[in-house]
């Protein structure tokens, strides 16, 4: 059993690794698209960070934090967030429109999980040079910390992964709604603004919204969650609730992935 | 329904929540001037003229069509690209502003928020006027197309870069003195900060002519280079196809 699951494990990874090259050899086809995409990334990053900047420059504190540590917020949604663009954005994206045009088919026909094949198929290679940003401003607001204890680092070998499949797994059960209604670009836009909830600082929010951002609907764990990893002395309780959380996610995403499958028909003669 | 309603009405109320959490904070009832409620009215609004005065759709049409050769049917006919397409955008920004303005509005009135009925028209014209201009851009990263096979990123770092320097994201005021007044001089500052400042009352008329004056100059300086642009893409565009 044990040696079949890391074969599994090894045929998925290898896969991964097929999917990272040909989506290298893609995006490479387009340089100047290429090249762009890492400079648009750029001004979303300048435009988060000028406008806190902008802010802290009127008042000592947003929420519980202030500009040091609202710098460290920053640097784990840039990070957080350009694993999640590289990995699983295009891909989700594209759900509702291949549900449309039927080419589920071939995907479904294929010996491979379909929900991995549908995520992670295409890698977006030009955001590693954003990871790489969000990484170096990460390191600049850290070291900006009067006594920052960095072995606090290791938590985040926890919970930008956990951070990341929590944001995976809701997305991936809007775009899988795709397949019962067929057209569900509403709710991707509605998945949009939920995600922009994250993109702040969660001392900003009331308690009741702040448990929903927690719990139902937990874009906190971005980018909120790991900062006060960093920052605070370790909730192990937290981090135990938002490790354990992240996998019921994932569970219930695969669950409603297969139960939306149900929907699907073949739009091929 | 989303563009008009759902976007906006979610981002005012997540930058509404992120300006009381700030004032709560604050040790001064008084920001770069101004009160919460002057703070909070103008983050209302600005979720929905900030969602009126962007073009994503049609600029990723033009350039689609010039992409995909498309743009054929167009080109042997007696009508002109630029202007269908202008026609095509206001139309569209005229209902949804249409559906959109009335919540502001109406919370404006519910919550006691700053705002000055009087300037309501004028406001709105500057942002009609602004439209031009952004069809105008719009058009002129439409025409790159025919030299760059995939040009949507520059859509995207377009809209970026006006999210900060229209003033949607945070107020004009709020930026140093010296970068506030050369933002102010360039037309982008019609889309959002000026019509949403002028109706709220932080800024005098002085600076909405101001604003009528740079987007005139703003038209007058991208027309002539999407023109250019146009002229230089369209020979060397090869058209194929029945």
């Amino acid at each position: 059993m044990n040696s079949l699951n890391i074969n599994s494990l090894k045929k998925y990874a290898r896969m991964l690794s097929a999917f990272f090259k040909a989506s290298l050899v893609a995006d490479l086809e387009f340089r100047a698209n290429f090249a762009t995409r890492i400079i648009t990334d750029c001004f979303w990053y300048a435009a988060q960070i000028v406008s806190f900047e902008t802010i802290f420059r009127h008042t000592d504190k947003i929420g519980d934090w202030n500009l040091a540590q609202t710098r460290v917020f920053l640097g784990m949604l840039f990070i957080v967030d350009a694993f999640y663009m590289i990995f699983f954005s295009d891909n989700l994206d594209k759900i509702s429109e291949r549900v449309r045009k039927g080419e589920l088919d071939l995907l479904l026909t294929k010996p491979l999980n379909s929900q991995f094949m549908l995520s992670c198929q295409r890698i977006n290679t030009a955001i590693i040079g954003n990871l790489i940003l969000g990484i170096l401003w990460l390191m600049f607001s850290l070291a900006a910390l009067p006594d920052f204890n960095w072995l606090r680092l290791l938590w985040l070998a926890l919970l930008i992964p956990a951070g990341l499949l929590s944001l995976y797994s809701i997305r991936f059960a809007f775009s899988s709604t795709a397949l019962i209604f067929t057209r569900s670009d509403n709710l991707q836009y509605l998945w949009f603004q939920i995600y922009r909830l994250g993109m702040r600082p969660d001392s900003i929010y009331v308690p009741w919204l702040k448990f929903v951002i927690l719990t139902f609907l937990p874009v906190a764990v971005v980018a909120s969650v790991p900062t006060r990893a960093l920052l605070d002395p370790p909730d192990l309780w937290l981090f135990a609730w938002v490790s354990v959380w992240t996998f019921a996610l994932l569970y219930f995403s695969h669950r409603y992935w297969n139960y939306c499958l149900k929907f699907y028909s073949s739009a091929s003669s | 329904m989303t563009d008009a309603v759902l976007q906006p009405v979610t981002t005012a109320l997540i930058e509404l929540t992120l300006w009381t959490a700030i004032f709560a904070t604050a040790k001064t009832n008084m920001i770069g001037g101004f009160g919460k409620e002057s703070y909070l009215a103008y983050v209302l609004w600005t979720a929905f003229v900030g969602r009126i005065a962007a073009n994503w759709m049609y600029e990723f049409k033009m350039a689609d069509e010039i992409e995909s050769g498309s743009i054929n049917s167009i080109l042997v006919r007696p009508t002109s690209f630029y202007g269908s397409y202008l026609s095509q955008f206001l139309g569209y920004k005229f209902i949804v502003s249409g559906f959109s303005l009335v919540f502001p509005l109406l919370a404006s009135y519910w919550f006691h928020l700053p705002l000055i009925s009087l300037r309501i028209l004028p406001a709105l014209a500057l942002i009609v006027y602004y439209l031009i201009l952004m069809h105008t851009i719009s058009f002129v990263i439409a025409t790159l197309a025919f030299h760059l096979t995939r040009i949507h990123s520059i859509t995207v770092a377009k809209n970026l870069a006006l999210w900060l320097v229209t003033g949607e994201l945070i107020p004009l005021d709020l930026f140093p003195e010296g970068i506030r007044q050369v933002v102010l001089w360039l037309p982008f500052s019609s889309g959002v900060y000026i019509p949403v400042a002028y109706l709220t009352g932080r800024i005098s008329e002085d600076l909405l002519y101001r604003g009528f004056l740079s987007t005139t100059l703003g038209i007058i300086f991208f027309g002539a280079v999407g023109a250019m642009m146009w002229r230089w893409g369209l020979t060397k565009y090869t058209g194929t196809g029945a």
